[in-house]
């Protein structure tokens, strides 16, 4: 490996190479609690989802108790895959291989032929055989699922406990999904150079000069809570005097006037929020390959009538704000321009990807690094390989 | 363990027209002694018409908050030394007690994450008090869902308490009460905000089923804890099993331990053999008389408390022979498949019995 360090810390392969991709998910995403989607994605008892934790598969499902349980999705006989991605109202688990039945607490319940083909089995209960579901952990976070490939993982208060005092105020059980806000794109970067984007104060005013100036970045409030990142922002004076106006989407209620302004933590390894005064969002990094990433948002709004959202869209459009803050690209130009768009998502798509285009080349080495505005990028490097070493990576 | 203890009684609450709630002075050097689980009953011993009794009464209060050893003592028709508590028992009495013991407990823990559901009858609150007012000052970020039975308002033990304790946590503690014959509601004289609603009728399985559907789970590391006569838990651990909670995440006491109507008859003498603190002897079980009985009668002091097939203290280990346990409320199939059982409530079934109390005193 290259002496070349990006930020002085990790080295350039490990955004690069599928060596250091395949130690990371078995150091980093196979023992960390994964984010797996919202809490209301399982809805009745039956209802399961799967989600990859790494190198595991891991399904969901909730039982009639309304307790979740999570089970590695494989079976125990030669391993097949169980569950696809979603489903409703499953009674029991039945491989499409050959037929052995589990029940939803993961107890296997049926083989075909069994007294013929395992007579080794016979003189046992078929869920004392040793052969159940291997189990895993799932829990809940402000709204939000999580699994742990860990039976006996650490619990998730301890992991994000510590972290939740810094969060806004937002309640997301009591808001609903703009399902029509759902965000996914696959973005040809490493999913470290997504993160490091997402936690660098620096680039706030410089490449999202015409798309986030509605926050006044130089009052920022950010630090670091064990392995997570939290960040807070107040409005910029003129959109503080009219966000109610403002507001693209009407007001959450629970969110006092004090309270008002954008928190955008980030969570080790890769589950960000986005929290303002009308919307909150999940920002998830799902790494797919060294240099491609799948990033999802989701996002919810307040859980009010239609009428209350039409009235809140014709206020903003009234609002003056809107002339001056948020929309106005880096360049001018055509709007498929990224960096005409206008739009802060494209500016930093495009920024990641420009910056992973060049890890290559010969020529590439980081020249400075800011020391307030970027030292979350290399504290984050830290935390990813302090997390690899401890569990068993020696990088 | 089987050490008894002077302590004094320092306050008497009435706590319903038929129960009290006792409260004990432990002097400084018997704290550790005294230290107990949530959940744990302490057990009495007095010596009433000649006849010396124990009974096991949990505890109702905390561990974790300052205040003194509390029971929960409700009247059993015709009970010797419920009744004698009720009726008879001051402040500045003293009374021969046993350090606090029992295997129905929450191990809490101010780092746990969990949802509890906590199901009680009747007196069957007195433990679960003590497990609920623990978790929620111990676990900050714990749920707690209870649901408390009782036949009218009048025989609700604990009221002032569970309105605070209902106030002070009600971003996490949910209590739902419900009354099998509930007294008209205008005349009764409860003028107190949300505690005048409950449900009616008992803890059923449409009733645990309505609960668990209402409440979901938040944390999703849950656990169960049932109290009441052994009917309650019975259909209360019916209906969790019907909608697939796990055994090992219930945890039941029961309380005022029915009565055994099936009649089993011993034989007339059996040889005894037992291993018991250090010794082995021999004695002869006479007919009707339980194995524990024959033991004490016989001189010895084996281990024991509550009599009546709940705590599990008199447990021992049968090596030879069988027996017959009128009432076991405490041990697993998978214990008494390994041989274990209730010295308090066994009686023989083959002439040679041989027994080995596994736990030394």
């Amino acid at each position: 490996m290259s002496t070349k360090k990006m930020m002085h810390v990790l080295p350039v392969e490990a955004y690069t190479s599928q060596e250091w991709f395949n130690l990371e998910m078995k150091t980093i995403f196979s023992t960390t609690w994964q984010f797996s989607g919202l809490v209301e994605d399982i809805e009745n008892p039956g209802d399961f989802i799967s989600v990859q934790a790494g190198l595991n598969n891991i399904f969901i499902v909730k039982g009639r108790d309304n307790r979740l349980r999570a089970f590695h999705n494989m079976c125990r006989h030669r391993g097949t895959q169980l569950l696809r991605a979603v489903g409703k109202n499953q009674k029991a688990i039945t491989c499409p291989y050959h037929d052995w039945t589990y029940n939803l607490e993961g107890k296997l319940i049926s083989i075909p032929k069994k007294e013929s083909e395992f007579p080794d089995l016979c003189n046992k209960e078929l869920h004392d055989c040793g052969l159940n579901l291997h189990e895993a952990s799932v829990d809940i976070f402000k709204g939000m699922l999580f699994v742990h490939p860990d039976k006996d993982a650490p619990n998730i208060m301890e992991y994000f406990g510590n972290i939740e005092p810094y969060l806004g105020p937002h309640i997301p059980e009591e808001l609903i999904e703009y399902k029509e806000g759902v965000y996914a794109k696959e973005i040809q970067a490493n999913w470290k150079i997504i993160i490091e984007n997402n936690i660098d104060h620096y680039h706030l005013a410089h490449l999202h000069e015409g798309t986030l100036n509605m926050y006044d970045h130089d009052k920022a409030e950010f630090g670091w809570e064990g392995p997570h990142y939290w960040f807070y922002e107040p409005l910029v004076k003129d959109y503080m005097d009219d966000f109610e106006n403002a507001s693209l989407t009407p007001l959450i209620d629970h969110i006092s006037k004090d309270k008002i302004g954008a928190y955008v933590p980030w969570f080790f390894p890769n589950i960000g929020l986005s929290e303002s005064e009308s919307t909150w969002s999940t920002f998830h990094v799902l790494p797919i390959g060294p240099d491609r990433t799948l990033v999802t948002f989701r996002t919810k709004t307040a859980s009010v009538s239609e009428w209350e959202y039409t009235k809140q869209t014709a206020k903003s459009a009234m609002s003056s704000v809107w002339s001056k803050y948020g929309n106005k690209g880096k360049y001018v130009g055509d709007k498929n321009d990224p960096m005409a768009s206008g739009d802060f998502m494209e500016e930093d798509i495009y920024a990641c990807e420009q910056q992973q285009k060049s890890l290559n080349s010969p020529m590439f080495s980081v020249g400075a690094r800011a020391q307030k505005g970027e030292y979350a990028v290399m504290r984050f490097q830290e935390e990813v390989k302090k997390w690899m070493n401890a569990n068993g990576a020696n990088v | 363990m089987n050490k008894l203890y002077s302590l004094k009684v320092i306050d008497i609450k009435t706590e319903t027209k038929d129960s009290v709630s006792v409260s004990f002075d432990v002097s400084h050097d018997l704290y550790e002694t005294f230290n107990y689980k949530p959940g744990q009953y302490l057990t009495l011993q007095f010596n009433l018409n000649g006849q010396q009794v124990r009974r096991s009464y949990s505890l109702c209060s905390s561990p974790v908050i300052e205040e003194p050893l509390r029971i929960g003592v409700k009247r059993v028709k015709y009970g010797l030394v419920s009744n004698h508590i009720n009726d008879n028992l001051k402040v500045g009495d003293t009374v021969e007690v046993l350090a606090p013991d029992g295997r129905f407990f929450a191990d809490v823990n101010k780092e746990n994450y969990k949802t509890y559901y906590l199901f009680a009858a009747g007196s069957g609150i007195t433990p679960v008090l003590s497990i609920l007012k623990t978790v929620l000052f111990t676990e900050k970020r714990s749920f707690v869902y209870m649901i408390f039975g009782n036949r009218s308002q009048e025989t609700v033990m604990f009221k002032k308490q569970l309105i605070e304790l209902e106030a002070t946590y009600k971003d996490r503690f949910v209590l739902v009460q419900t009354l099998s014959k509930p007294k008209s509601s205008w005349s009764d004289i409860w003028k107190k905000s949300t505690y005048n609603q409950f449900r009616k009728g008992r803890i059923d399985a449409d009733c645990i089923e309505w609960f668990v559907n209402e409440y979901p789970p938040y944390a999703q590391n849950t656990e169960y804890y049932i109290c009441g006569p052994g009917a309650m838990i019975d259909n209360t651990v019916k209906a969790l099993e019907n909608i697939d909670v796990p055994l090992d995440r219930i945890f039941i006491e029961s309380f005022g331990g029915s009565n055994s109507k099936e009649s089993i008859k011993s034989v007339e003498v059996s040889n005894l053999k037992v291993s018991l603190n250090n010794e082995t002897f021999q004695t002869k079980i006479t007919e009707g008389k339980t194995i524990l009985r024959t033991l004490i009668d016989y001189g010895k002091e084996p281990p024991y408390s509550c009599e009546g097939g709940v705590c599990s203290t008199c447990m021992c280990k049968i090596k030879k022979g069988k027996v017959h346990m009128k009432n076991n409320l405490v041990l697993s199939d998978k214990e008494i498949e390994k041989g274990y059982i209730l010295s308090c409530q066994s009686i023989p079934l083959t002439d040679e019995i041989e027994i080995v109390f596994l736990i030394k005193y």
